[in-house]
């Protein structure tokens, strides 16, 4: 994992859940991971291709989930329904887009997959050989955490100095 | 009080924008991708859209061209992630008349539509 990939993801996320939310999250500590991630109650996945490649997970209880769609729409969310899904797996979507703009900026251009979810605790996602970069973020609503495992795949086209 | 049609694959954001509309007075048609914006356009008329770049079947850039070959006089504003300023250039030079980024904030919704009817 290349640590030029942190910032892009840390400033995406910090742009656009301080956007959505309305207070700019704290930032935990960093930490690489190899071992399979196991989910925790929400997880919205989106896979990233092109220069850089590999997955981008983002990881919440189901309370914090529903807290941040109530947020972003101004309405209750008594339980995780399809449009509640939908707001957690579009807000993975933008912070990964946004990633991926500043990435490109970096010499590293990038698709997006379209974003899933995987509900429910304890399902084992291995990112195979390619380490997890950890990024834990406190909002007000409770952890979110943000897993970049991404490597390059294939030359950059850096841009000149 | 205008019609406005709201196009986007993600239901959420779909819902999210035709709240900010319609708490402000406005008619709201919804489309789930490209195509189906086209066919809604064509049923509906709307005053103005508000298109989202990224969707399965149809992209944005593609509806905004078949929305303008159905209505040269189309009022769109295409909705999109943050820099992504290659495509927002190319759905300009289309025919758009505007842009807005997501995560978007209702005031700018609300001034992009503006825009777009003056």
């Amino acid at each position: 994992m290349r640590t030029e990939f942190i910032n892009p993801f840390l400033q995406a996320a910090t742009e656009v859940l301080g956007s959505e939310l309305g207070s700019v999250p704290q930032r935990g500590t960093i930490g690489l991971q190899r071992s399979a991630y196991t989910s925790d109650e929400v997880t919205a996945v989106v896979a990233v291709t092109g220069g850089v490649a590999g997955m981008v997970i983002f990881a919440m209880a189901e309370q914090t989930a529903r807290a941040v769609v109530s947020k972003m729409l101004g309405q209750d969310f008594p339980t995780f329904d399809a449009l509640a899904q939908s707001g957690i797996a579009e807000i993975g979507n933008v912070i990964t887009g946004r990633a991926a703009v500043l990435l490109s900026e970096a010499g590293y251009p990038s698709d997006l997959a379209p974003p899933m979810l995987v509900l429910g605790r304890d399902t084992m996602i291995s990112t195979l050989d390619v380490q997890r970069l950890v990024i834990p973020l406190e909002t007000e609503f409770g952890k979110i955490e943000i897993q970049v495992a991404l490597k390059l795949a294939a030359a950059p086209a850096r841009r000149a100095a | 009080m205008a019609k406005v049609m709201v196009v986007d694959d993600a239901a959420f954001m779909r819902l999210r924008a035709c709240k900010v509309l319609q708490d402000n007075g406005h008619e709201v048609v919804q489309a789930e991708n490209g195509a189906d914006a086209v066919r809604q356009y064509s049923e509906h008329r709307p005053d103005a859209v508000l298109l989202d770049i990224t969707m399965p079947e149809m992209d944005g850039i593609a509806a905004l061209k078949e929305i303008k070959k159905l209505d040269p006089g189309a009022r769109v504003a295409m909705v999109t992630a943050m820099g992504q300023q290659a495509i927002v250039m190319e759905a300009l030079r289309a025919g758009a008349k505007d842009f807005v980024l997501k995560p978007f904030q209702p005031d700018r919704v609300l001034g992009a539509l503006q825009k777009l009817l003056a």
